[in-house]
């Protein structure tokens, strides 16, 4: 927790960069998504012109990630916080991940091929 | 209580006026909505063993289906309904497979979700906890109270719904979609069906458990008293620990789950509905359909596998407690039993699809649950090792709690280790909603768990009233009870194996019918094992009788049992045995201080054979550095 | 008693009790988020009908993605404020948080709302249609442009939706154990607007005492009532306890008779032997009352709504079990507005049978029967020509082994470009052949808003009247309509309640906050710390919500 008044003040300045940061990550996002072709450098990744489809998706949801790990890194005070936090937060994250993941491998089976990709 | 708060008034000169009217609170404040921890624990216990009554009763109505399923229920049984509701759900005064349906969902939902959990958890983690770490109450004690009367409602949400026209929920306790999603689809006001009101009333309970469980971590965390290390900790407040995460983080894919079918009951959508559902009632369901069955079990599972582990870590915890007691010997392996519970917590997070391998999931899939559910057994085996060796060249002290807490151990191990087989999802292909599953889990709820809370409540009973319970009518009640546990559950795993499915209504006679026309080898075998179901339902009716010993002990003795000699009758070790007997509000009297581990008996250097948590030593120990030094541990506002 | 570490952490752990367990309370939340997105993956992933990509209009949930950042950094700048004991400076952030919130909360209604009142249907052939549903006209109104007065007004003085069943109803017979108070209300109420009686069909005998005689409860023409109705089940319910009281008993005895007589023997092995000996308890019996059957006169039509009945000809069921005899009259389902016209489904069962897209979807009914959909697909059919040589330019070809190009292009259009024409290609064609022209406000307002109907009319969004027989599924743009509609709802449904609960403990800590400031300003920055954080957590949950849900 910054607690110091100087600290603080500090730390503000870094607010205000992690909110402009998060303005373009989201502008950024839309751009990737929806903007029309106007890179065919970057078509391997099909960026724009038929959404979140592709690699642009994976592009996409890792700005996403980017941008919570700001809001979590510098408006929850996760860069200085104490130990117990990150063991109850990181339990959270890791389960969830887990969940999702295992999720998705229940998809990937002989049996759901015959039946949805058939 | 006073003693303490007068040395905090002492030192600060803090805001005291919301302290004040808790001095003298009146009636309702104190019994009703009292936000007094050990209140709030023995209105959790008193409240679940009604539950867990009812939930009894429902199944003596269901054993009378399976074992004369032709036969009208007898008046003795039949007093609660009225001639209203007995002409609505009997016919003819036998048991419909409606009803029978019916009664199995909400004999699971109650036992489960109403009577165990909160008896074991609410009932004796909310008692217990704050007076084993030494802290003053829980670290929120308001909403602990609110945990309490959201998990008040939300019962009586789901028991209100066998009054109203649809009925309960009847698609079992695990709430399967798409049969769940239909259920009750004739009602107009969907809200008012009894398969809604279950919905209504699990989102209750899980709210009533997240506040329970964020309110226990912390207490736990940040109450323990000045002293209280890590590693002194008593294990039942690791398994409390570990339970408050199990259903932090397992109940809320259950809620989303249940908030899932919400919609789709209310909202008419189709998270949980297939392409082209037909019923005979409805025809082709008008529903967009594209839903996956599949991914409701999922979530449900994710919460019913650590579910389990909820139920079963508070018996195991008052069992911990009382194994060293009664043999006058240090728990064996403290060390190992911690971190068995904590691996035991993780893993319970990754084997929740053993529940599904009938559902056609995968191998890939099948087999990495298949691992990691085959892993699980090895910390549970390690702590019932434990608690085993513990036994071992100990001078045993058959008390009442302690004859409890042995019948546990064998009891839990026949459910576990019947358990083993259903690992693996070839066996599953043969044993899958048999009753040798019904068998496996009942064995580790009924005769394990139940009798580890029993052991709990004898244990602490003098504590709570400080009288203790009859030793006579406490052997009236434990004896007949582990002969019928056995005579109810044993012939379940026969049956089992011989094919009988979980869900026949009438036992396996209409299967009978069925067979005789056939000269399928599976109905001969049924045959052979159905009579089996008029022993078990005699030993379910033996099993209600035996309980009432346990009911008349649980009223007489609060005011005509024999009074505890000491605030410490037992001669343990653990903080809560340090405070009045019964404790007042702000549980301790002194100063809370631990100097020492949680179970230190058995002490040569000791004239009393056991050094007590809050003893100071002779000669003075470091301070741990993990502990707050006596300066701020009465910091406040 | 005090329970201490609320304001001042304890050593050791170096927190507050409140901190632990907001953090705990998010590690709960972020599994029940969890739980929601683990179900998007699982549903999309499943999905058997083509899912729905980036069909939310981008514009609001961008906005809203800005709103709810800069209520993040406010709220935080708000607790800085408070560390720093600058009152005013934590009044204005907060306010501001509060105000976002609330800007947030207002957009996603407004968004909502676009959705509540979009129909959606999927016709059987597979082809789905979306548009607005209009309100029943009277004769020769503008269907574009009516005025108040041009509507047909129900009995309530409501406007009627064209989508509802309508029946000629002769006769209604209710089932007295589950008939529905409120629908009966509205049947009479209809019945009394148009002049109607309801009475009953034929007099109603009933034993109502043990051993009594038949006598008359209700006389042939008494009229509907929900007291006559309340009376018959009285009635009905009376009965049915008494007689299943008798059977009970008389069941009991003849297995006490059975028993004896088949000593050593199981109960599953006589039952068939045993039954209620009817002859006893027959007189003591009363009569059931199953139901009531009162006859409308003259004949009236009713307004049924299409999940409450199951209509078939002649004789309808209603959802409790009241039967409703009379003409079926036609009931299509007519969109005022046709605003997309969406081939992907039927294209994909056509692809899975082996038909070819473009021979299924000239066969489908949409294209035998409209003439505007047959325009606009043979225009739709050139702009993707044109569209997919503009790709051919861009990429090229796809190259052979050799780095030749061969036949294939490198880059074709997706199933969704190919064979669905949204509201933008209605638009597009509204302005190209019929030279529809709107302003440039009301053309940024339909990127929020979605299509609007008045300023391009009936030239771009034409009428269509649907038979009820060739509609599959039907729904408002709600969670009925997909399951991408219902993950959507219920994700930024609870996402925005979570807003509205945690707006309300900031605008407390906002308005009530001045007390504790004065007594104990640490205290309050520690617990708007806490909500700080529960409120960023919000915002997290957005930041995964929006590309998710609208630009996938």
């Amino acid at each position: 927790m910054a607690d110091s008044i100087e600290a603080i003040q500090k730390s503000k300045k870094t607010y205000i960069l992690v909110f402009l940061a998060l303005l373009v990550g989201t502008v950024l996002t839309v751009l990737v998504a929806e903007a029309p072709t106007w890179a065919t450098w970057l078509q391997w990744m099909d960026v724009g012109e038929h959404g979140f489809d592709k690699y642009d998706a994976i592009l996409g949801l890792l700005i996403a990630t980017t941008k919570a790990t700001l809001v979590a890194y510098y408006f929850m005070h996760l860069n200085h916080e104490k130990k117990a936090v990150y063991w109850i937060f990181g339990s959270g994250i890791v389960f969830v991940l887990w969940m999702a993941f295992l999720l998705a491998l229940a998809y990937r089976s002989p049996i759901n091929d015959y039946l949805f990709y058939k | 209580m006073s003693a303490n708060a007068a040395s905090h008034d002492s030192s600060h000169d803090h805001h005291d006026d919301h302290g004040d009217h808790h001095h003298n609170p009146g009636f309702i404040q104190k019994y009703i909505f009292s936000t007094d921890h050990k209140t709030i624990g023995i209105q959790y216990g008193i409240t679940a063993m009604l539950f867990l009554a009812f939930g009894f009763y429902l199944m003596m109505v269901m054993r009378w289906s399976i074992a004369y399923p032709h036969q009208p229920l007898p008046e003795w049984m039949s007093f609660l309904f009225t001639d209203t509701w007995k002409a609505r759900w009997l016919l003819d005064g036998k048991v419909t497979g409606e009803t029978y349906n019916m009664f199995g969902a909400m004999h699971g939902t109650i036992m489960v979700f109403l009577g165990i959990v909160p008896l074991g958890f609410g009932a004796f983690g909310n008692y217990v906890t704050p007076l084993q770490i030494g802290a003053v109450d829980m670290a929120f004690p308001k909403l602990n109270m609110l945990s309490y009367w959201i998990y008040f409602v939300g019962g009586v949400i789901m028991c209100a719904s066998f009054f109203m026209e649809s009925g309960a929920a009847k698609s079992g306790w695990t709430n399967y979609s798409p049969l769940a999603g239909f259920a009750d689809g004739q009602i107009v006001n969907q809200w008012l069906a009894g398969q809604t009101q279950w919905l209504i009333g699990l989102v209750c309970l899980i709210t009533s458990s997240l506040l329970g469980s964020v309110n226990f971590i912390t207490t736990i965390i940040n109450l323990r008293a000045r002293g209280m290390t890590w590693m002194r900790l008593p294990f039942f407040v690791w398994a409390m620990l570990v339970t408050g995460f199990l259903l932090l983080l397992a109940f809320p894919p259950l809620e989303a789950a249940g908030i899932m079918q919400l919609m789709d009951r209310v909202a008419h959508s189709s998270f949980f509905m297939p392409s082209g559902l037909y019923t005979s009632a409805e025809g082709l369901a008008d529903l967009s359909g594209g839903g996956s069955p599949l991914l409701f079990q999922h979530l449900f599972w994710f919460l019913g596998h650590p579910e389990v582990y909820v139920l079963l870590l508070p018996a195991i915890a008052c069992v911990a407690e009382i194994i060293p007691v009664n043999t006058r010997k240090p728990l064996w392996g403290y060390k190992s039993m911690v971190y068995s519970v904590l691996i035991l917590g993780f893993l319970s997070f990754i084997v929740w699809a053993h529940h599904m391998y009938m559902t056609g999931m995968g191998s890939a899939v099948s087999t990495f649950f298949q691992t990691t559910t085959v892993l699980i057994s090895i910390p549970s085996v390690i702590i019932i090792t434990a608690m085993l060796i513990s036994l071992w060249g100990g001078s045993i002290r058959f008390t009442m709690p302690m004859l409890w807490a042995c019948a546990f151990i064998p009891m839990f191990g026949i459910g576990g280790l019947t358990g083993l087989p259903l690992a693996f999802n070839l066996v599953g292909l043969h044993l899958h909603d048999t009753y040798y599953v019904i068998g496996h889990f009942h064995y580790v709820v009924a005769p394990g768990i139940l009798f580890g809370l029993f052991a709990g409540v004898y244990h602490w009973y003098p504590k709570m009233t400080g009288r203790y319970m009859s030793n006579f009518l406490g052997h009236l009640h434990f004896w007949p009870s582990l002969v019928c546990m056995n005579i109810i559950f044993f012939p379940m795993l026969i049956q089992g194996m011989a094919g009988f499915h979980r869900r026949w209504y009438n036992g396996g006679d209409a299967y009978l019918a069925k067979a005789a026309d056939s000269t399928d080898v599976f109905g001969n075998v049924v045959r052979d094992y159905i009579d089996l179901n008029i022993i078990m339902s005699m030993g379910a009716w033996a099993l209600a009788l035996a309980q009432i010993p346990f009911v008349i002990n649980l009223f007489i003795a609060w005011k005509a049992g024999k009074k505890v000699e000491s605030d410490n009758p037992w001669d343990a070790t653990t903080l809560e045995w340090s405070t009045p007997t019964p404790p007042g509000h702000g549980n301790f009297t002194y100063d809370v201080a631990v100097y020492r581990g949680p179970y230190e008996y058995s002490r040569p250097d000791c004239d009393k054979d056991y050094f007590p948590q809050w003893e100071a030593p002779k000669k003075p120990v470091e301070e741990p550095a993990d502990a707050p030094s006596v300066a701020n541990t009465n910091d406040h506002h | 008693m005090e329970i201490p570490y609320i304001v001042t952490p304890r050593k050791d752990t170096g927190l507050i009790n409140s901190k632990i367990a907001i953090w705990l309370f998010l590690a709960s939340e972020v599994m029940l988020f969890g739980g929601f997105f683990s179900a998007y993956v699982y549903l999309r992933m499943g999905a058997d009908y083509p899912w729905p990509e980036r069909t939310l209009p981008v514009l609001p949930g961008l906005i809203n993605t800005f709103v709810l950042i800069g209520s993040s950094v406010t709220v935080v700048f708000a607790w800085a404020a408070l560390k720093m004991r600058e009152w005013r400076k934590f009044q204005i952030y907060m306010g501001i948080t509060v105000a976002c919130a609330a800007l947030f909360m207002v957009l996603k209604g407004v968004e909502y709302n676009v959705k509540f009142h979009h129909q959606a249907v999927r016709l059987d052939d597979y082809s789905v249609v979306e548009g607005h549903l209009g309100y029943e006209l009277k004769e020769g109104a503008d269907a574009h442009h009516p005025n108040a007065d041009d509507y047909v007004k129900d009995h309530n003085g409501d406007k009627i939706e064209e989508n509802m069943i309508r029946v000629k109803v002769e006769k209604l017979t209710f089932a007295t154990k589950r008939y529905y108070a409120e629908w009966v209300d509205e049947m009479l109420s209809e019945a009394d607007h148009a002049n109607a009686k309801i009475t009953l069909e034929a007099d109603i005998e009933a034993t109502t005492t043990e051993g009594g005689k038949m006598k008359v409860i209700a006389k042939k023409g008494e009229p509907l009532s929900l007291d006559l109705l309340k009376k018959l089940k009285d009635v009905q319910l009376a009965a049915l306890k008494h007689n299943a009281a008798l059977r009970t008993q008389n069941l009991r005895e003849q297995w006490v008779v059975a028993k004896d007589a088949n000593p050593g023997k199981q109960g599953w092995e006589i039952s068939d032997d045993v039954s209620i000996n009817m002859d006893d308890i027959t007189p003591l019996m009363l009569s059931e009352v199953p139901s009531a059957t009162f006859v409308v006169n003259p004949p009236t039509e009713f307004l049924f709504k299409p999940r409450d009945i199951r209509e078939a000809e002649g004789s309808s069921r209603l959802r409790d079990d009241t039967v409703v005899v009379g003409e079926l009259e036609e009931s299509p389902m007519v969109f005022h507005n046709v605003d997309a016209v969406d081939f992907q489904w039927l294209v994909m069962k056509a692809e899975e049978k082996g038909i070819s897209p473009e021979a299924a979807i000239e066969n489908s009914w949409l294209m035998k029967n409209n003439a505007f959909v047959r325009e606009i697909w043979a225009w739709h059919l050139k702009r993707n020509e044109a569209k997919q040589k503009d790709l051919n330019e861009q990429y090229g070809f796809k190259e052979d082994e050799n780095g030749k190009p061969t036949e294939t292009p490198d880059r074709v259009l997706t199933h969704k470009e190919l064979y669905r024409i949204g509201w933008k290609e209605f638009r597009d064609y509204g302005e190209e052949t019929k030279g529809v022209e709107v302003s440039a406000v009301a053309g940024l307002k339909e990127e929020f808003m979605g299509p609007n109907y008045k300023a391009r009319g009936a030239e771009t969004f034409p009428e269509l009247s649907l038979p009820r027989e060739e509609i599959r599924h039907a729904a408002k743009f709600s969670p009925a309509w997909n399951t991408y509609y219902a993950i959507y709802f219920t994700i930024t449904g609870l996402h925005g309640l979570h807003v509205i609960g945690g707006a309300l403990v900031l605008a407390y800590y906002l308005f009530f906050g001045r007390k504790m400031y004065l007594e104990n300003p640490e205290w309050l920055a520690n617990r708007v710390e806490v909500g700080g954080l529960f409120w960023h957590f919000v915002d997290l949950i957005w930041i995964f919500a929006f590309p998710i849900l609208y630009l996938m």
